[in-house]
């Protein structure tokens, strides 16, 4: 199991740095092409040019490399993996340090991850499972559609019809019946509040997890009909063993593998939903980040944040890969 | 002198109102227990920074408005300005300025508000190593160039600037500033009420990070805490000297950062809101908020540029009139944005600013058939060619911009592309357009010249002005006559002479007026928009109990 880790690791190592030369090369040829990022700071407004190029040096833009189309700026490349290996991330362009931006906004998107994570996991669960148990039967039938119209109905409608039919008269009415600071206030409140974090980001983040849910009741059902007519089931069944373990230990606890690689896999995409859920519900999370950071062209905050999220998506898959190895033997074997 | 003489007008009509707002609330609240009145905002702009000298949009200026006193501050229902934290300013020749400050006055800190700590503020902007985004407001000072160094064309540092303070302004004394300007500039003044001339205290600059998160200001609320991308609370400071201090204690407001805050007004968390296109049914079915809407002309121009800096057919003024009175603005707003824009037939916004009238435009309205005898009179449109309408990515400004492109192919039968590019802004500086592209100007302070010089003038007949390639000697000519001019009057005549040589020469096609409107909750009275942003009034505000 240890060296099964330790090469992960490694592995996980190279593909960090390979996202990290791909990630400058990018934005060194975005701004080769497109011109100063510099510019983006004063806006509509134009700078005289002894602004601008204080601008650029403040943010190690200056270097000539970025005037010259085609030059792949190894120079500040180097010079930001030795600041990054320091744990200097640099700063935005307003002169705040990337890493207090990213302390105070992750806390939000990983609140916001922890609903939609125990969404997916207890609709598909338990769907999943009923769907399997009863297949074929109306139930079954049932939840296959159900999923077919989740899928179909993408988040930002779902999040855009709660948040401008639902939740304005719900939570005026809760405030009249429960007073503003009461729990269903906040749970129906139009957008986040920081002072209560949990309580307004749980039903958006019910509904992001719901609208990913599709692929886990699937995915759980599948993974539970194969184990139905696995062999070891027919066994333990022949042995006499009561339905009711038998669904518990061999079946549920069996599909449970591919969820949770299903979790990691989507647990990227997620932060696509969090950007519009983030958008939406006025959530300063990491995806809201971003999102500003790209329209701002905020180069520097752009890239401390996705290394920073390409350090997480790296950490999450060794993580599901070793609890995929804990789970299944014959994989660290191999 | 006739700056004091409105200090004293106006102190007492605002006194008269704070007078009124004390009653009010002393008369309402029958002391129950003593709850703060809070208002709730919401900050719709990305806010980085509310540093006074990096400040320049609308929601930070309209925080720091409550945070700072500036030297002027303006009638909220005449742009008119007046003296506050100035006890005087006067010039014998609009080129040396002696402002003398208030006695007694201190920032929320303990040190004093005094001459030192305005030369403090605009010393900093003005150092173009310090990148602050107020800093072009102090191109008019002497030692400002000085300040600035050179660079060449790809943006080198050649020259290190030689000063790090303008030897235009003089600390005479505790209490008086000396101001010497490039050159006579009558309009002085009225432009030291905007928040780039703010004053700061030395512990701000000691530290500026610290200080663009949590000012330290002179105003009547001291912010409490900023928490970076999520909300600004303030509340009253205790000690403020001066009487324009709202009548409630503190506010809160939430940043929305691009997204929309209406649901959380609607909902009754915000006291204001402003719908967007979406919301407008709300409004519509909702005899109640009708009640509470506040509405006043804006002031920001949008209109059409031509890439002058390129030959015919562009140069060909005869066309740009075509043009011009081949767009139905009025048919335009009322399909798109009914409500929402006012035509314009002028440069200057009328009845908003001093000297700004209506009707200097002459070809400003919609004309098919004069559209195409200036047309024909231009020669007609070149055979083949696409005419190219560049705008930004807004999508409402896109919808606009293709009615436009619409009604001039209607009327003129020129086929259009529409261009919506995110790399507007540095295609317009770098005089990459190659036909018809959407301008707005917004006015940094009241007076028709800020409508004209900063967006026409450059002093350069070979090249020019940046962004259209205009030159206009007349024009020139005229801002410089009043710039020069004895009396802030006479120099708004001369102005309006200026947009009279602009209205002749038609380098641009003026579209429409924004219209600012606002809603508010039951709670708030005596709202009034501010005529340059349209932001709510914060110090005349009245507020009911939660």
């Amino acid at each position: 199991m240890g060296r099964y880790i330790l090469r992960r690791v490694l592995q996980a190592v190279g593909t960090l740095f390979l996202v990290m030369v791909v990630l400058h090369l990018l934005t060194t040829f975005a701004i080769q092409l497109n011109g100063n990022p510099a510019l983006a700071f004063f806006g509509e407004h134009e700078p005289s040019a002894s602004q601008l190029a204080a601008v650029e040096k403040r943010y190690g833009l200056d270097d000539p490399c970025y005037d010259q189309v085609g030059n792949p700026c190894a120079g500040p490349f180097v010079d930001r993996l030795v600041a990054y290996a320091q744990g200097d991330f640099g700063t935005n362009l307003r002169g705040r340090a990337v890493t207090e931006i990213v302390a105070q906004s992750a806390p939000h998107t990983l609140r916001l991850f922890v609903v939609v994570t125990f969404t997916w996991l207890t609709i598909g669960m338990v769907l999943g499972s009923v769907a399997a148990r009863w297949r074929g039967r109306p139930a079954d039938h049932g939840i296959r559609f159900t999923t077919v119209l989740v899928d179909a109905l993408p988040v930002f409608v779902l999040l855009l019809l709660y948040k401008f039919v639902v939740t304005v008269p719900v939570h005026q009415w809760a405030r009249s019946e429960f007073g503003s600071e009461s729990w269903p206030a906040l749970w129906f409140r139009p957008s986040f509040d920081a002072d209560h974090p949990w309580a307004t980001v749980l039903i958006p983040g019910i509904l992001l997890g719901v609208s990913g849910s599709a692929a886990f009741v699937r995915l759980v059902r599948a993974s539970q009909l194969e184990s139905y007519s696995g062999e070891h089931v027919r066994t333990a069944r022949s042995k006499g063993l009561p339905e009711r373990y038998v669904v518990l230990h061999h079946v549920v606890r069996n599909s449970s593998i591919p969820v949770v690689t299903a979790v990691g896999l989507v647990f990227t995409e997620a932060l696509a939903g969090a950007v519009v859920t983030e958008g939406l519900m006025n959530i300063n999370g990491m995806g809201g980040v971003l999102w500003g950071a790209v329209k701002g062209s905020d180069v520097s905050l752009v890239l401390g944040v996705v290394t920073l999220l390409a350090v997480v998506t790296v950490v999450v898959m060794i993580v599901v890969d070793v609890l995929y190895a804990a789970l299944d033997p014959r994989i660290r074997y191999e | 002198m006739r700056q004091a003489r409105i200090t004293t007008a106006a102190a007492a009509g605002f006194a008269a109102v704070a007078l009124v707002a004390t009653g009010c609330s002393a008369g309402g609240g029958d002391a129950v227990t003593e709850e703060p009145a809070t208002v709730h905002l919401a900050l719709n702009q990305d806010v980085g920074t509310l540093l006074p000298m990096d400040s320049n949009v609308d929601d930070n200026i309209a925080v720091l408005d409550v945070v700072y006193d500036g030297l002027v501050r303006y009638d909220p229902e005449t742009t008119e300005p007046y003296n506050y934290v100035a006890e005087e300013i006067s010039t014998e020749d609009n080129t040396v300025w002696t402002i003398t400050i208030k006695p007694d006055l201190t920032f929320q800190n303990g040190e004093p508000v005094d001459a030192a700590s305005f030369a403090r503020a605009w010393n900093y902007a003005a150092y173009g190593p310090n990148a602050m985004a107020n800093n072009y407001f102090f191109e008019r000072f002497v030692g400002y160039d000085e300040m600035q160094g050179e660079t060449d064309d790809a943006g080198v540092v050649t020259v290190e600037p030689t000063a790090t303070e303008l030897s235009g302004v003089t600390v005479v004394d505790d209490h008086t500033l000396e101001v010497t300007l490039n050159g006579p500039f009558a309009g002085f003044s009225t432009m030291l009420g905007y928040t780039g001339f703010f004053p700061v205290a030395e512990a701000c600059l000691e530290d500026v990070e610290a200080c663009a998160v949590k000012p330290i200001g002179n105003g009547p609320f001291q912010v409490d805490e900023w928490v970076q991308g999520e909300k600004v609370t303030a509340s009253k400071w205790a000690d403020y000297p001066l009487d324009e201090a709202p009548a409630f204690d503190a506010v809160e407001w939430t940043e929305f950062a691009g997204g929309s805050s209406w649901a959380d007004f609607m909902a009754g968390n915000l006291d204001e809101g402003a719908p967007g296109a979406a919301d407008l049914g709300d409004v519509e079915s909702d005899p109640d908020l009708a009640e509470r809407v506040v509405e006043r002309p804006g002031a920001a121009l949008t209109y059409i540029g031509f890439p002058l800096y390129l030959s015919e057919p562009w140069t060909n003024i005869e066309l740009r009139k075509a043009i011009s009175m081949a767009i139905d603005r009025e048919g335009i707003i009322e399909a798109i944005v009914p409500g929402e824009r006012v035509p314009a037939d002028s440069w200057v916004v009328p009845g908003g600013v001093p000297g700004g009238e209506t009707g200097t435009c002459e070809f400003c309205t919609f004309d098919p058939e004069a559209a195409k005898e200036a047309l024909a009179a231009a020669g007609g449109w070149p055979s083949g060619q696409t005419l190219t309408i560049t705008a930004g990515t807004d999508e409402e400004e896109a919808e606009l911009f293709k009615a436009i492109g619409d009604s001039i192919q209607e009327t003129l039968g020129v086929p259009y592309e529409l261009e919506t590019t995110e790399d507007f802004s540095s295609k317009r500086r770098n005089r990459e357009m190659t036909g018809i592209f959407r301008n707005n100007w917004f006015p940094d302070y009241p007076v028709n010249e800020n409508y004209l010089a900063p967006v026409y003038a450059s002093g350069d007949p070979e090249e020019g002005n940046t962004n259209f390639g205009y030159y206009g000697a007349e024009f020139e000519e005229a801002i410089e006559a009043g710039d020069s001019a004895e009396t802030l009057e006479d120099a708004v005549a001369e102005y309006q002479k200026a947009e009279a040589a602009l209205a002749a020469d038609f380098p641009t096609v003026p579209l429409w007026f924004s219209v600012s409107r606002s809603y508010h909750s039951e709670r708030l009275s005596n709202v009034i928009l501010d005529p340059f942003s349209g932001q709510m009034k914060l110090r005349p505000l009245e507020v009911a109990a939660e």
